[in-house]
Protein backbone atom coordinates (compact mmCIF):
# COMPACT_ATOMS: atom_id res chain seq x y z
CA UNK A 1 0.00 0.00 0.00
CA UNK A 2 1.21 3.33 -1.06
CA UNK A 3 2.64 5.61 2.09
CA UNK A 4 0.02 9.02 1.90
CA UNK A 5 2.35 11.90 1.66
CA UNK A 6 -0.17 15.13 2.79
CA UNK A 7 0.22 18.84 3.31
CA UNK A 8 -0.89 20.60 6.52
CA UNK A 9 -1.68 23.83 6.02
CA UNK A 10 -2.49 25.79 9.43
CA UNK A 11 -4.43 28.27 9.30
CA UNK A 12 -5.00 31.31 10.77
CA UNK A 13 -7.60 32.89 8.30
CA UNK A 14 -7.55 34.72 6.12
CA UNK A 15 -4.04 33.10 6.00
CA UNK A 16 -1.58 30.38 6.04
CA UNK A 17 0.97 30.35 9.04
CA UNK A 18 3.70 27.92 10.46
CA UNK A 19 4.16 27.90 14.12
CA UNK A 20 7.42 26.67 15.52
CA UNK A 21 6.76 24.21 18.37
CA UNK A 22 3.07 25.35 18.20
CA UNK A 23 4.38 29.02 19.14
CA UNK A 24 4.69 32.12 17.00
CA UNK A 25 2.61 32.27 13.78
CA UNK A 26 4.51 33.24 10.60
CA UNK A 27 2.41 34.32 7.86
CA UNK A 28 3.09 31.99 4.81
CA UNK A 29 0.44 32.52 2.13
CA UNK A 30 -2.76 31.92 0.57
CA UNK A 31 -4.89 28.81 1.75
CA UNK A 32 -6.10 28.79 -1.96
CA UNK A 33 -3.04 29.27 -3.89
CA UNK A 34 -1.01 27.22 -1.57
CA UNK A 35 -3.36 24.14 -1.85
CA UNK A 36 -3.44 24.33 -5.45
CA UNK A 37 0.22 24.76 -5.79
CA UNK A 38 0.73 21.35 -3.50
CA UNK A 39 -2.25 19.58 -5.49
CA UNK A 40 0.14 20.74 -8.84
CA UNK A 41 3.63 19.48 -7.00
CA UNK A 42 1.88 15.66 -6.67
CA UNK A 43 0.36 16.30 -2.89
CA UNK A 44 -2.12 12.78 -1.75
CA UNK A 45 -4.30 14.77 0.52
CA UNK A 46 -4.70 18.20 2.10
CA UNK A 47 -5.19 18.87 5.64
CA UNK A 48 -6.44 22.22 6.71
CA UNK A 49 -6.50 23.04 10.36
CA UNK A 50 -7.97 26.75 11.48
CA UNK A 51 -5.58 26.98 14.44
CA UNK A 52 -7.27 29.74 16.27
CA UNK A 53 -10.87 29.20 16.30
CA UNK A 54 -11.31 26.44 18.90
CA UNK A 55 -7.99 29.16 20.75
CA UNK A 56 -10.38 32.41 20.45
CA UNK A 57 -13.75 30.83 20.20
CA UNK A 58 -14.23 32.10 17.01
CA UNK A 59 -16.55 30.87 14.35
CA UNK A 60 -15.46 28.59 11.01
CA UNK A 61 -14.94 30.54 7.92
CA UNK A 62 -16.58 28.55 5.80
CA UNK A 63 -15.89 30.93 2.60
CA UNK A 64 -12.47 30.01 2.40
CA UNK A 65 -12.62 26.53 3.36
CA UNK A 66 -14.65 26.49 0.51
CA UNK A 67 -13.01 28.26 -2.09
CA UNK A 68 -10.03 26.42 -1.10
CA UNK A 69 -11.75 23.00 -1.69
CA UNK A 70 -12.78 24.50 -5.45
CA UNK A 71 -10.61 22.75 -7.93
CA UNK A 72 -8.49 20.11 -5.29
CA UNK A 73 -8.99 16.83 -6.90
CA UNK A 74 -7.45 15.18 -4.00
CA UNK A 75 -8.97 14.41 -0.44
CA UNK A 76 -9.40 17.39 1.63
CA UNK A 77 -9.91 16.90 5.19
CA UNK A 78 -10.65 20.22 7.52
CA UNK A 79 -10.60 21.12 11.29
CA UNK A 80 -9.79 23.34 13.55
CA UNK A 81 -13.34 24.74 16.01
CA UNK A 82 -16.33 22.14 15.26
CA UNK A 83 -18.34 21.46 17.80
CA UNK A 84 -21.33 20.19 16.54
CA UNK A 85 -22.84 17.78 13.87
CA UNK A 86 -24.31 20.75 11.54
CA UNK A 87 -20.67 21.98 11.57
CA UNK A 88 -19.31 18.37 10.10
CA UNK A 89 -22.48 18.59 7.64
CA UNK A 90 -21.84 21.90 6.30
CA UNK A 91 -17.71 21.32 6.30
CA UNK A 92 -18.55 18.00 3.85
CA UNK A 93 -21.29 20.24 2.18
CA UNK A 94 -18.88 22.86 0.94
CA UNK A 95 -15.98 20.36 0.07
CA UNK A 96 -14.48 18.64 2.60
CA UNK A 97 -13.88 14.62 2.33
CA UNK A 98 -13.02 14.30 5.72
CA UNK A 99 -13.54 16.54 9.48
CA UNK A 100 -11.00 16.66 11.94
CA UNK A 101 -11.88 17.04 15.31
CA UNK A 102 -9.61 17.71 18.88
CA UNK A 103 -10.44 20.09 21.46
CA UNK A 104 -14.09 19.79 21.34
CA UNK A 105 -14.17 16.11 21.63
CA UNK A 106 -11.62 15.66 24.52
CA UNK A 107 -12.67 19.18 26.15
CA UNK A 108 -15.84 19.33 26.20
CA UNK A 109 -17.81 16.11 24.76
CA UNK A 110 -16.05 12.70 23.30
CA UNK A 111 -19.86 11.45 22.47
CA UNK A 112 -19.18 13.84 18.91
CA UNK A 113 -16.53 11.28 17.44
CA UNK A 114 -19.71 8.38 18.18
CA UNK A 115 -22.12 10.06 17.14
CA UNK A 116 -20.36 12.25 13.50
CA UNK A 117 -18.87 8.47 12.89
CA UNK A 118 -22.71 7.11 13.02
CA UNK A 119 -24.12 9.87 10.84
CA UNK A 120 -20.90 10.32 8.24
CA UNK A 121 -19.36 6.79 8.28
CA UNK A 122 -15.99 6.59 10.46
CA UNK A 123 -13.97 6.93 7.61
CA UNK A 124 -14.97 10.91 7.48
CA UNK A 125 -13.65 11.01 11.29
CA UNK A 126 -9.91 12.64 11.96
CA UNK A 127 -8.96 12.40 15.47
CA UNK A 128 -6.13 15.14 15.31
CA UNK A 129 -4.47 14.23 18.33
CA UNK A 130 -1.38 17.38 19.33
CA UNK A 131 0.86 15.37 22.51
CA UNK A 132 3.62 16.66 24.28
CA UNK A 133 6.18 14.48 26.43
CA UNK A 134 6.73 15.25 29.71
CA UNK A 135 9.10 12.54 30.99
CA UNK A 136 7.68 9.84 29.68
CA UNK A 137 4.27 10.96 29.99
CA UNK A 138 2.54 12.00 27.00
CA UNK A 139 0.28 14.72 28.04
CA UNK A 140 -2.54 15.38 25.02
CA UNK A 141 -2.96 19.45 24.17
CA UNK A 142 -5.83 20.88 23.02
CA UNK A 143 -6.60 24.19 21.38
CA UNK A 144 -3.15 24.21 19.05
CA UNK A 145 -1.13 22.69 21.73
CA UNK A 146 -1.92 25.67 24.06
CA UNK A 147 -4.21 23.74 27.23
CA UNK A 148 -2.55 20.81 28.64
CA UNK A 149 -5.89 18.21 29.19
CA UNK A 150 -4.24 15.79 31.54
CA UNK A 151 -5.39 13.11 29.82
CA UNK A 152 -2.46 10.39 28.71
CA UNK A 153 -2.05 9.96 24.87
CA UNK A 154 -2.60 5.87 24.84
CA UNK A 155 -5.96 6.19 26.69
CA UNK A 156 -6.97 8.90 24.92
CA UNK A 157 -6.11 7.08 21.68
CA UNK A 158 -8.00 3.80 22.94
CA UNK A 159 -11.58 5.84 23.62
CA UNK A 160 -11.44 7.63 20.43
CA UNK A 161 -10.90 4.30 18.84
CA UNK A 162 -13.46 2.49 20.54
CA UNK A 163 -15.76 5.80 19.65
CA UNK A 164 -15.61 5.16 15.96
CA UNK A 165 -12.67 7.41 14.76
CA UNK A 166 -12.33 6.58 11.13
CA UNK A 167 -8.14 8.21 11.54
CA UNK A 168 -5.36 9.67 13.23
CA UNK A 169 -3.84 12.39 13.09
CA UNK A 170 -0.61 12.60 15.84
CA UNK A 171 1.35 16.51 15.86
CA UNK A 172 3.83 16.56 18.63
CA UNK A 173 4.28 19.62 20.01
CA UNK A 174 7.86 19.30 21.19
CA UNK A 175 8.87 18.72 17.49
CA UNK A 176 6.05 20.32 15.19
CA UNK A 177 7.86 23.08 13.12
CA UNK A 178 11.58 22.61 14.25
CA UNK A 179 12.59 20.46 11.36
CA UNK A 180 14.71 18.47 13.97
CA UNK A 181 13.42 15.33 12.74
CA UNK A 182 10.04 13.23 13.90
CA UNK A 183 9.84 11.17 17.21
CA UNK A 184 9.86 8.20 15.44
CA UNK A 185 9.83 6.07 18.44
CA UNK A 186 6.22 8.11 19.79
CA UNK A 187 4.96 7.35 16.23
CA UNK A 188 5.95 3.23 15.89
CA UNK A 189 3.92 3.03 19.32
CA UNK A 190 1.02 5.04 18.34
CA UNK A 191 0.93 3.22 15.03
CA UNK A 192 1.14 -0.01 16.19
CA UNK A 193 -1.22 0.61 18.99
CA UNK A 194 -3.99 1.09 16.51
CA UNK A 195 -6.43 -0.84 13.98
CA UNK A 196 -6.81 2.57 12.16
CA UNK A 197 -4.86 4.63 9.84
CA UNK A 198 -2.64 6.96 11.62
CA UNK A 199 -1.21 10.22 9.95
CA UNK A 200 2.38 11.25 11.23
CA UNK A 201 2.90 15.14 11.44
CA UNK A 202 5.95 16.98 12.99
CA UNK A 203 9.32 16.54 11.97
CA UNK A 204 10.26 16.63 8.64
CA UNK A 205 13.72 18.55 8.09
CA UNK A 206 15.60 16.29 5.49
CA UNK A 207 14.31 13.58 3.07
CA UNK A 208 15.48 11.30 5.41
CA UNK A 209 13.69 12.28 7.98
CA UNK A 210 10.83 11.09 6.24
CA UNK A 211 12.14 7.61 5.08
CA UNK A 212 13.08 6.93 8.45
CA UNK A 213 9.97 7.76 9.69
CA UNK A 214 8.12 5.57 7.35
CA UNK A 215 10.42 2.69 7.59
CA UNK A 216 10.46 2.18 11.10
CA UNK A 217 6.76 3.61 12.35
CA UNK A 218 5.24 2.61 9.26
CA UNK A 219 2.30 5.09 9.19
CA UNK A 220 -0.27 5.30 6.74
CA UNK A 221 0.23 8.86 5.66
CA UNK A 222 3.12 11.56 6.89
CA UNK A 223 2.09 15.26 7.09
CA UNK A 224 4.61 17.80 5.78
CA UNK A 225 4.21 21.84 6.11
CA UNK A 226 7.81 23.64 6.68
CA UNK A 227 10.12 21.71 4.51
CA UNK A 228 6.90 22.44 1.76
CA UNK A 229 6.41 26.58 2.95
CA UNK A 230 9.93 27.36 3.00
CA UNK A 231 10.84 25.43 -0.48
CA UNK A 232 13.30 23.41 1.09
CA UNK A 233 11.66 20.87 -1.32
CA UNK A 234 8.86 19.92 -3.64
CA UNK A 235 6.08 16.92 -3.17
CA UNK A 236 7.36 15.81 -6.06
CA UNK A 237 10.99 15.52 -4.96
CA UNK A 238 10.08 13.73 -1.59
CA UNK A 239 8.05 11.24 -3.97
CA UNK A 240 11.22 10.57 -5.84
CA UNK A 241 13.29 10.14 -2.97
CA UNK A 242 11.19 8.01 -1.51
CA UNK A 243 10.41 5.93 -4.44
CA UNK A 244 14.15 5.83 -5.03
CA UNK A 245 14.65 4.07 -1.68
CA UNK A 246 12.28 1.25 -1.88
CA UNK A 247 8.94 2.91 -0.32
CA UNK A 248 5.95 3.20 -2.26
CA UNK A 249 4.10 6.57 -3.39
CA UNK A 250 1.74 7.08 -5.34
CA UNK A 251 2.46 9.06 -8.45
CA UNK B 1 -28.92 14.76 -28.04
CA UNK B 2 -28.41 16.33 -24.63
CA UNK B 3 -25.71 14.64 -22.49
CA UNK B 4 -26.74 15.94 -19.21
CA UNK B 5 -25.52 14.40 -16.18
CA UNK B 6 -27.70 13.87 -12.73
CA UNK B 7 -26.02 13.95 -9.76
CA UNK B 8 -28.61 12.66 -6.95
CA UNK B 9 -28.67 14.35 -3.75
CA UNK B 10 -30.23 11.99 -1.04
CA UNK B 11 -30.17 13.94 2.07
CA UNK B 12 -28.02 14.83 4.71
CA UNK B 13 -24.29 13.39 4.23
CA UNK B 14 -23.55 13.64 0.55
CA UNK B 15 -20.59 15.00 -0.82
CA UNK B 16 -21.63 16.41 -3.69
CA UNK B 17 -19.71 19.24 -4.37
CA UNK B 18 -16.94 17.51 -4.80
CA UNK B 19 -18.55 15.45 -8.33
CA UNK B 20 -20.08 18.47 -9.60
CA UNK B 21 -16.63 20.42 -10.01
CA UNK B 22 -14.94 17.34 -10.80
CA UNK B 23 -17.31 16.32 -14.13
CA UNK B 24 -17.66 19.72 -14.74
CA UNK B 25 -13.85 19.54 -15.18
CA UNK B 26 -13.93 16.70 -17.24
CA UNK B 27 -16.27 18.97 -19.68
CA UNK B 28 -19.65 17.58 -18.53
CA UNK B 29 -22.99 19.54 -18.01
CA UNK B 30 -24.08 18.93 -14.44
CA UNK B 31 -28.14 18.79 -13.02
CA UNK B 32 -28.43 18.38 -8.88
CA UNK B 33 -31.26 16.24 -8.29
CA UNK B 34 -33.28 16.65 -5.25
CA UNK B 35 -36.26 15.69 -5.97
CA UNK B 36 -38.10 13.20 -7.98
CA UNK B 37 -39.51 15.33 -10.56
CA UNK B 38 -36.00 16.58 -11.08
CA UNK B 39 -35.04 13.27 -12.99
CA UNK B 40 -36.53 14.63 -16.21
CA UNK B 41 -34.09 15.54 -18.80
CA UNK B 42 -30.65 14.14 -17.50
CA UNK B 43 -29.15 11.52 -20.11
CA UNK B 44 -26.67 9.78 -17.63
CA UNK B 45 -26.99 9.42 -13.74
CA UNK B 46 -24.11 9.80 -10.81
CA UNK B 47 -24.71 8.44 -7.56
CA UNK B 48 -22.49 9.58 -5.29
CA UNK B 49 -21.51 8.26 -1.47
CA UNK B 50 -20.47 9.26 1.84
CA UNK B 51 -22.74 8.22 4.63
CA UNK B 52 -23.80 4.71 5.52
CA UNK B 53 -26.18 2.27 3.28
CA UNK B 54 -28.60 1.83 5.77
CA UNK B 55 -29.54 5.48 6.64
CA UNK B 56 -29.15 6.10 2.59
CA UNK B 57 -31.91 3.49 1.79
CA UNK B 58 -33.93 4.96 4.53
CA UNK B 59 -33.59 8.53 3.05
CA UNK B 60 -34.17 7.50 -0.27
CA UNK B 61 -37.50 5.56 0.89
CA UNK B 62 -38.37 8.60 2.82
CA UNK B 63 -37.89 11.03 -0.02
CA UNK B 64 -39.56 8.23 -2.35
CA UNK B 65 -36.91 7.66 -4.76
CA UNK B 66 -36.11 4.53 -4.11
CA UNK B 67 -38.35 3.12 -7.28
CA UNK B 68 -37.61 5.94 -9.37
CA UNK B 69 -33.92 5.76 -8.88
CA UNK B 70 -34.37 1.95 -10.12
CA UNK B 71 -36.42 2.26 -13.13
CA UNK B 72 -33.52 5.02 -13.89
CA UNK B 73 -30.71 3.29 -13.56
CA UNK B 74 -32.45 0.31 -15.51
CA UNK B 75 -32.72 3.21 -18.36
CA UNK B 76 -29.41 5.33 -18.31
CA UNK B 77 -26.17 5.22 -17.87
CA UNK B 78 -25.53 5.06 -14.00
CA UNK B 79 -22.16 5.43 -11.82
CA UNK B 80 -22.03 4.63 -8.59
CA UNK B 81 -19.30 6.17 -6.36
CA UNK B 82 -17.97 4.28 -3.11
CA UNK B 83 -21.60 4.10 -1.16
CA UNK B 84 -23.37 4.75 -4.34
CA UNK B 85 -22.40 1.78 -5.64
CA UNK B 86 -22.77 -0.14 -2.55
CA UNK B 87 -26.45 0.67 -2.48
CA UNK B 88 -26.56 -1.15 -5.84
CA UNK B 89 -26.00 -4.68 -3.86
CA UNK B 90 -29.29 -6.47 -3.14
CA UNK B 91 -28.39 -6.23 0.51
CA UNK B 92 -26.22 -4.31 2.68
CA UNK B 93 -24.39 -5.05 6.39
CA UNK B 94 -23.98 -1.65 7.99
CA UNK B 95 -25.30 -1.36 10.78
CA UNK B 96 -27.88 -4.27 10.54
CA UNK B 97 -29.10 -5.70 7.34
CA UNK B 98 -30.82 -3.76 4.60
CA UNK B 99 -31.94 -4.31 1.18
CA UNK B 100 -30.53 -2.38 -1.78
CA UNK B 101 -31.58 -1.58 -5.11
CA UNK B 102 -30.85 -5.07 -5.98
CA UNK B 103 -29.11 -4.35 -9.42
CA UNK B 104 -26.50 -6.98 -8.61
CA UNK B 105 -26.61 -9.78 -7.49
CA UNK B 106 -24.55 -9.16 -4.32
CA UNK B 107 -24.02 -7.75 -0.93
CA UNK B 108 -22.33 -5.39 1.12
CA UNK B 109 -20.07 -6.39 4.16
CA UNK B 110 -17.52 -4.92 6.26
CA UNK B 111 -13.57 -5.58 5.36
CA UNK B 112 -12.65 -9.18 6.20
CA UNK B 113 -8.89 -7.99 6.61
CA UNK B 114 -6.39 -8.44 8.94
CA UNK B 115 -5.51 -4.91 8.77
CA UNK B 116 -5.99 -1.60 9.19
CA UNK B 117 -9.62 -0.53 8.34
CA UNK B 118 -11.04 1.75 6.77
CA UNK B 119 -8.88 1.25 3.94
CA UNK B 120 -7.57 4.91 3.26
CA UNK B 121 -5.40 5.90 0.08
CA UNK B 122 -3.89 5.70 -3.59
CA UNK B 123 -4.03 2.24 -4.73
CA UNK B 124 -3.82 0.15 -8.16
CA UNK B 125 -6.67 -0.72 -9.91
CA UNK B 126 -6.55 -4.41 -11.84
CA UNK B 127 -8.22 -4.42 -14.78
CA UNK B 128 -10.00 -8.37 -14.98
CA UNK B 129 -12.74 -7.17 -17.95
CA UNK B 130 -12.31 -3.44 -19.46
CA UNK B 131 -14.87 -1.36 -20.23
CA UNK B 132 -15.20 1.85 -21.82
CA UNK B 133 -15.50 4.06 -17.84
CA UNK B 134 -12.15 2.30 -17.69
CA UNK B 135 -11.03 3.11 -20.92
CA UNK B 136 -7.21 4.01 -21.01
CA UNK B 137 -7.01 3.67 -17.13
CA UNK B 138 -6.17 -0.25 -16.88
CA UNK B 139 -3.39 0.56 -14.49
CA UNK B 140 -3.69 3.23 -12.63
CA UNK B 141 -4.37 4.24 -9.11
CA UNK B 142 -7.46 5.96 -7.58
CA UNK B 143 -8.11 7.20 -3.98
CA UNK B 144 -9.76 4.35 -1.77
CA UNK B 145 -11.48 5.64 1.84
CA UNK B 146 -13.81 3.07 3.06
CA UNK B 147 -14.61 0.30 5.35
CA UNK B 148 -17.15 -2.11 3.62
CA UNK B 149 -16.69 -3.95 0.70
CA UNK B 150 -19.20 -5.24 -2.25
CA UNK B 151 -18.67 -8.85 -3.10
CA UNK B 152 -20.16 -10.35 -6.14
CA UNK B 153 -19.08 -13.56 -8.15
CA UNK B 154 -20.09 -11.66 -11.89
CA UNK B 155 -19.58 -8.64 -13.26
CA UNK B 156 -16.27 -7.82 -11.54
CA UNK B 157 -14.24 -4.90 -13.87
CA UNK B 158 -11.07 -4.60 -11.32
CA UNK B 159 -9.77 -5.22 -8.57
CA UNK B 160 -7.35 -3.79 -6.25
CA UNK B 161 -4.99 -5.42 -3.27
CA UNK B 162 -4.89 -4.29 -0.15
CA UNK B 163 -2.29 -5.71 2.84
CA UNK B 164 -2.69 -8.87 0.52
CA UNK B 165 -6.35 -8.62 -0.01
CA UNK B 166 -7.70 -8.53 -2.96
CA UNK B 167 -11.21 -6.27 -3.04
CA UNK B 168 -13.50 -5.88 -6.06
CA UNK B 169 -12.61 -1.68 -6.92
CA UNK B 170 -14.92 -1.63 -9.93
CA UNK B 171 -18.32 -3.43 -11.36
CA UNK B 172 -20.23 -3.44 -14.49
CA UNK B 173 -23.17 -4.60 -15.77
CA UNK B 174 -24.39 -3.31 -19.10
CA UNK B 175 -24.71 0.25 -18.69
CA UNK B 176 -24.33 0.63 -14.98
CA UNK B 177 -21.17 0.98 -13.45
CA UNK B 178 -19.86 0.95 -9.73
CA UNK B 179 -16.26 2.05 -8.45
CA UNK B 180 -15.27 1.71 -4.84
CA UNK B 181 -13.01 4.53 -5.49
CA UNK B 182 -13.34 7.96 -5.37
CA UNK B 183 -12.43 9.17 -9.07
CA UNK B 184 -13.70 13.06 -7.88
CA UNK B 185 -10.42 12.71 -5.24
CA UNK B 186 -7.82 11.12 -7.59
CA UNK B 187 -6.12 13.88 -9.45
CA UNK B 188 -5.89 13.61 -13.19
CA UNK B 189 -7.26 10.01 -13.71
CA UNK B 190 -10.56 10.76 -11.84
CA UNK B 191 -11.12 13.74 -14.26
CA UNK B 192 -10.24 10.94 -17.00
CA UNK B 193 -12.39 8.94 -16.01
CA UNK B 194 -15.58 10.77 -15.84
CA UNK B 195 -14.86 11.99 -19.28
CA UNK B 196 -15.17 8.70 -20.09
CA UNK B 197 -18.54 8.37 -18.24
CA UNK B 198 -19.60 11.61 -20.02
CA UNK B 199 -18.38 10.15 -23.70
CA UNK B 200 -20.53 6.61 -23.16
Amino acid sequence: MNVRILVKLEIKPPFVVKPVYFEGLRKVGSPVLLANKYYEQGADEILYIDIVSSLYQRNIVFDIIKETADNLFIPFSVGGGVKTIEDFSELFHIGADKVVINTYAIQNNPNIINAAAKIFGKQAVVVNIEVKEWDHFYECYSDSGKIGTGKELFSWIKEVVDRGAGEILLQSIDRDGAKNGFDIELAKMVVDSVNIPVVISSGAGELKDIKELIEYAKPSGVAISSILHDNDHTIKEIKKYLSDNGIKVSK
Amino acid sequence: MSNIIGILNYGIAGNIRSIDMAIKKAGGTVKIINHRDDFIGISKLVIPGVGSFNDTIRELNKNNLFKILKEKINTIPTLGICLGMHILAKVGYEHGKSEGLNIFDSKVRLLNINSKIPHVGFNQIKVIKTNKLLYGLENEEFYFMHSYEFICDYSISSITNYCGYDIISSINKGNVYGVQFHPEKSKEQGIKLFKNFINL
